[in-house]
C-alpha cells in the first residue's frame, strides 16, 4: 500500500480538524490516498475530547483574550493545550485492515514510529495504554483514535517544549489549584524533548518522518483541490461553528 | 432537579454525568469525559436509553439498561464501561 506523506505545515485548528475528516471520508471511498500528515497550529490552540464540555474544560474566555483557538476534536480522550511552537501532531488516515484489529493494539502499532523517532533523537520512550508515549516515566506524547467504515484515524502530539503556566491559564482548573504544587506535580508527569537535549522543532520533525516512512511505501504529495474545498466546507460549517464546539 | 458527579474509572478515564430527575425518575442524562466510544455518536442512545428509568433503579438496572443499548448498537468502549456509567449516574442522584 503506497501512503502519502504531507509534510509539516501550520494552519488553524479549524482546519487541522476539518481536513482530518474529510481525509477519513474520502479514504473510505477511495477519492483520497492513505495519508499521513504532519502540522503545528497556528494560532496555538487548545482542543477537547470527543465526548468534553468545552465550558466544563476551557477558559473560553482567556482564549479569546489570547488569540488562541478552542475546537472539538471528532476523536475521544482530553483536553489538549496545542502551543504554535511547542509540539508536532500528526495524523494518520488509512484502511484499519492495515493495522491490528483490536483498537488498544492498533493504539501501539501506530505510536511504534513516534518512540521509533525518539530513539533516532538518543530519547527511550515506551507505549503507556491507553493511548500515551511516556519519557523518563513522564507523558511525552498522546494520541486519539477514531475509525469509520473500515478507515481509521490516529492523531497525536509529539511535546517538543512546555509552556505549563499558559495551559493553566488556558484550561479550566481552579485558581486555587493552579499553585506552584500543583505546577510542579504536572511537571513531574508530563515532559518534552527539549527536556532532553537541545533539539530543533525540525530535527524532531526529521526523526519523525524517517519512522513514520521507514518499513512503508510513501509519496510525498499535496492536497488536491477537493480535498481543500471540501476542508474549507467543514472548516467553516462545523468545526468553527459554536454548535459544534459547544454540543457537550 | 440536576445531580452531578464525576469520577475517575480506576486504570480508565474520567467520566462525568449530569442527571435531571423529578424526584421519581430521570428526565436526561449527559455523560461527558476524557474516555473513548465507537462509534461515537451512538453515546447519545446510551443517554437517551436512561430516560423514564427510576432514581430508585440500582447499579445493576441501570448498568442492564447500558449494557443492552452496547450490545444493540455495537458500541465499544476503552476507558469506561457500563458499569462505571451506571456508577457514575446512581452516585449522582444520591447526592
Amino acid at each position: 500500500m503506497k501512503w502519502r506523506i504531507v509534510g509539516l505545515e501550520a494552519h488553524d485548528a479549524y482546519f487541522n480538524m476539518a481536513i482530518d475528516e474529510v481525509l477519513l471520508e474520502r479514504v473510505k471511498d477511495r477519492l483520497s490516498p492513505p495519508t499521513i500528515r504532519f502540522y503545528r497550529w497556528s494560532p496555538s490552540a487548545v482542543s477537547i475530547g470527543r465526548f468534553q464540555s468545552m465550558e466544563e474544560e476551557v477558559n473560553v474566555e482567556r482564549c479569546r483574550e489570547l488569540g488562541v483557538d478552542y475546537v472539538r476534536r471528532i476523536t475521544g480522550g482530553g483536553a489538549v493545550y496545542h502551543d504554535g511552537r511547542g509540539e508536532i501532531t500528526y495524523s494518520l488516515i488509512g484502511p484499519e485492515s492495515e493495522f491490528p484489529k483490536g483498537i488498544r493494539e492498533s493504539y501501539m502499532e501506530i505510536c511504534k514510529p513516534i518512540i521509533e523517532g525518539l530513539r533516532l533523537l538518543g530519547i527511550d520512550s515506551e507505549f503507556a495504554p491507553i493511548n500515551d508515549i511516556v519519557a523518563n516515566g513522564k507523558k511525552i506524547s498522546g494520541n486519539a483514535q477514531t475509525r469509520r467504515e473500515g478507515v481509521l484515524l490516529q492523531h497525536g502530539t509529539i511535546l517538543y517544549s512546555l509552556d505549563i503556566q499558559k495551559m493553566f491559564s488556558l484550561l479550566n482548573v481552579s485558581k486555587e489549584k493552579i499553585s506552584d504544587k500543583m505546577i510542579k506535580n504536572v511537571e513531574e508527569r508530563v515532559t518534552s524533548v527539549s527536556a532532553f537535549g537541545n533539539f530543533s522543532l525540525n530535527r524532531l520533525y526529521g526523526a519523525l518522518l524517517e519512522s513514520f516512512m521507514k518499513n512503508r511505501e510513501c509519496e510525498f504529495g499535496m492536497w488536491s483541490r477537493d480535498e481543500l474545498e471540501l476542508t474549507e466546507k467543514l472548516r467553516i460549517g462545523i468545526y468553527g461553528t459554536r454548535k459544534w464546539n459547544f454540543s457537550r | 432537579m440536576e445531580c452531578r458527579f464525576k469520577y475517575k474509572v480506576p486504570g480508565g478515564k474520567l467520566i462525568e454525568t449530569v442527571v435531571m430527575h423529578n424526584g421519581i425518575s430521570i428526565e436526561s442524562v449527559r455523560i461527558t469525559g476524557d474516555f473513548f466510544l465507537y462509534p461515537e455518536e451512538k453515546l447519545e442512545a446510551i443517554e437517551k436509553s436512561l430516560t423514564g428509568s427510576r432514581i430508585g433503579s440500582t447499579e445493576e438496572e441501570l448498568c442492564a439498561v447500558i449494557a443492552g443499548v452496547v450490545s444493540k448498537e455495537g458500541i465499544e468502549m476503552i476507558g469506561i464501561s457500563p458499569e462505571a456509567i451506571a456508577r457514575a449516574i446512581k452516585s449522582a442522584v444520591s447526592k
